[in-house]
């Protein structure tokens, strides 16, 4: 599996994961701020393992990423043994590939950070934008739901006619009381369902109660998925800006 | 006899050593590998006994194996040993006199860190140390002391900044490439910005490669310049790394300058685009000038030749164009082309095809290629490697 493709995964899950977490109730916009301000950490630390599901085969990847907002992120392949030790630093619109075994590091041209992820089921249109998950949309509340045994609001968002969003529609489903997001579906201009996206195994991570499995569920492709299931998360621990450097993506464990 | 002992001293211990330590000293991994080469050749394979050009097909196997060893000593200092072994055994193996001796000579720097285990006439095991190294890291200092890879190219197909190592553009199976006895000596500024200069180790002078490189970042470009004293010729060279809208663009180049007049100066130049599409189509297109390349070089020469930074490639001129396509998050082709205009309308094709059979398991497809006009349009050499690869 290509790893350059799991960094871009990575890093539009760790900043995905405050529009997951956005909440939406009596007043959309000033929830899904309070909830963006919960759940977006200045600093955050993870320890995840993705799963790519196929009806043949399933692959798994464990990752250790490093971030400052979205600005800031380190990323360490930590296995299997065929990828392990390959890492990736992201300043800003920069980013460096360090390939332990030809002792080389490498920088990827912008068009890596922006193309769409393949191999899994995420895309990075849905993930990335998320500041646009406020500005971009109009949210309707449409009543109230029961997802994995938890009250949750059902909001509608519907895209502003200028935004840059790749979705026709969102269906969102957040927990009433933690403003969880349970459940996302994604649906093309036309109205088809293209995603579904599950928050599943609430937790206490870095503090904070949080969904610790993600899975993404494509709605034409019998048998497949993509899971993320976070191992450890803490939020907030200061980070100097030199972790951050070339250097020390060559030496991170 | 004493390195034999301590290659498999080494060998042998480190699963011990690694239960009785503490885990996070020890870092292990390595590979295996094995690989069948088949080789055909057109009018093109120089028969010792009939001592002309001949038409011939080897077959050729390979089982390789690779472990590297990495121990954390303290905070600021880390050790580094990697053992590559190979057992070559097939039509090249025997067809080849001195082959066990040629291997052994082939990759080795100052140090005589290896040794051919068993020197058969159809079968050779030879065994080697191509990272031993020591390295004291304190803050921004970075020391490192030993065999080792200094790496200072930035392109993918050729690298003029890669003064210090001398690798064959054809072993695509050596990825991590030989090493250098040398030191090394590093300070880093900022997030990507480093001053560092290395020697490498010589007794005559002829053979001294000393040479200091600044990198820094400026404009979201990495930019590198290196000077030195490399094998007789003083080097001046450069290079960067950023981008053209989405597209990554990559250069270097090297001017060297000989210090002895019987001498040729030398100027090689690279520099690349690379993109990644939206549905993971992945395209690197580049050019390479090389003053020391003929225009009217055998093609044959590319297997046999030992490249240098002063001369990346036998022909003067190359455009190249490589294409990689996921076709499934386990499946991947790709697809180099080199061209060289001139007489002989060079062309080297490079297919790939990788299958990710299991977690850690890889097999992979390689075709080298080479085409060139010499009485006719001919194919003198093709080349087809099937390896599968088990990493842990």
């Amino acid at each position: 599996m290509n790893v350059k493709k799991i960094f871009l995964l990575t890093l539009t899950c760790f900043l995905g994961t405050g529009f997951l977490f956005s909440q939406e109730s009596l007043d959309a916009k000033t929830i899904v701020n309070r909830s963006d301000e919960k759940l977006n950490g200045k600093t955050s630390i993870a320890e995840m393992k993705m799963t790519i599901v196929r009806p043949a085969w399933q692959r798994e990847v464990l990752l250790k990423t490093w971030g400052v907002e979205d600005k800031l992120g380190l990323i360490l392949i930590t296995g299997p043994a065929r990828d392990k030790g390959t890492a990736f630093l992201r300043r800003e619109k920069e980013i460096w590939n360090w390939q332990p075994s030809i002792d080389r590091v490498i920088k990827l041209p912008p068009s890596m950070m922006m193309q769409s992820w393949m191999g899994s089921d995420f895309t990075n249109d849905d993930l990335v934008k998320q500041s646009s998950m406020v500005d971009d949309y109009s949210h309707e509340l449409l009543g109230k739901e029961e997802v994995e045994g938890r009250a949750c609001y059902k909001i509608e968002m519907i895209p502003h006619e200028d935004a840059a969003v790749v979705w026709g529609k969102i269906l969102i489903w957040i927990d009433s009381e933690e403003y969880m997001q349970m459940k996302v579906e994604f649906y093309d201009e036309d109205d088809y369902l293209v995603n579904t996206m599950y928050g599943k195994n609430v937790k206490v991570l870095g503090g904070k109660t949080l969904p610790s499995v993600l899975e993404v569920i494509p709605a034409e492709e019998e048998g497949h998925k993509t899971i993320i299931e976070y191992l450890s998360l803490q939020f907030d621990k200061p980070m100097k800006d030199s972790f951050f450097s070339v250097q020390n993506m060559k030496r991170v464990r | 006899m004493k390195r034999w002992i301590l290659l498999f001293l080494v060998y042998l211990n480190t699963p011990l050593l690694f239960s009785q330590e503490e885990v996070s000293k020890w870092e292990i991994n390595g590979y295996l590998k094995q690989m069948q080469t088949f080789l055909f050749f057109n009018n093109s394979y120089f028969d010792l006994q009939q001592f002309k050009l001949v038409d011939t097909f080897l077959l050729d196997n390979l089982i390789h194996n690779r472990v590297n060893i990495k121990y954390y000593a303290s905070e600021n200092l880390t050790f580094k040993a990697d053992i590559r072994t190979r057992f070559f055994y097939g039509d090249l193996v025997r067809q080849t006199p001195r082959f066990g001796a040629q291997i052994d000579n082939a990759n080795n720097d100052y140090l005589d860190l290896s040794l051919v285990l068993l020197d058969g006439s159809s079968a050779v095991l030879h065994s080697m140390l191509d990272r031993l190294y020591v390295e004291y890291v304190s803050g921004e200092w970075e020391i490192r002391l030993g065999r080792q890879r200094i790496n200072w190219g930035i392109n993918t197909v050729w690298n003029p900044n890669d003064v210090f190592n001398a690798f064959a553009f054809t072993d695509f199976d050596y990825e991590e490439r030989p090493g250098s006895d040398a030191l090394r000596v590093r300070k880093y500024f900022g997030f990507a910005s480093s001053l560092e200069i290395a020697v490498k180790a010589f007794d005559r002078v002829e053979e001294a490669v000393i040479a200091g490189l600044w990198k820094f970042n400026t404009g979201k470009y990495d930019y590198q310049i290196l000077a030195g004293y490399v094998r007789e010729d003083l080097a001046l060279g450069a290079g960067w790394a950023g981008n053209l809208g989405n597209a990554g663009f990559k250069g270097e180049f090297t001017y060297f300058a000989p210090l002895k007049e019987e001498n040729n100066n030398a100027f090689a130049l690279t520099f690349a685009l690379d993109y990644q599409f939206q549905n993971s189509l992945y395209l690197n297109a580049g050019y390479l000038f090389n003053s020391q390349g003929q225009p009217d070089a055998n093609i044959v020469q590319l297997f046999n030749f030992e490249l240098s930074a002063r001369n990346l490639y036998p022909y003067r001129h190359a455009a190249f164009m490589a294409v990689t396509y996921p076709v499934s998050p386990l499946l991947n082709a790709g697809l180099t082309t080199i061209y060289s205009p001139g007489p002989s309308n060079a062309l080297f094709l490079n297919p790939v095809v990788a299958y990710s059979l299991k977690t850690n398991w890889d097999i992979d497809l390689t075709g080298q290629l080479s085409f060139f006009q010499n009485d006719g349009y001919t194919s003198p050499l093709q080349a087809l490697f099937l390896r599968t690869k088990w990493s842990f």
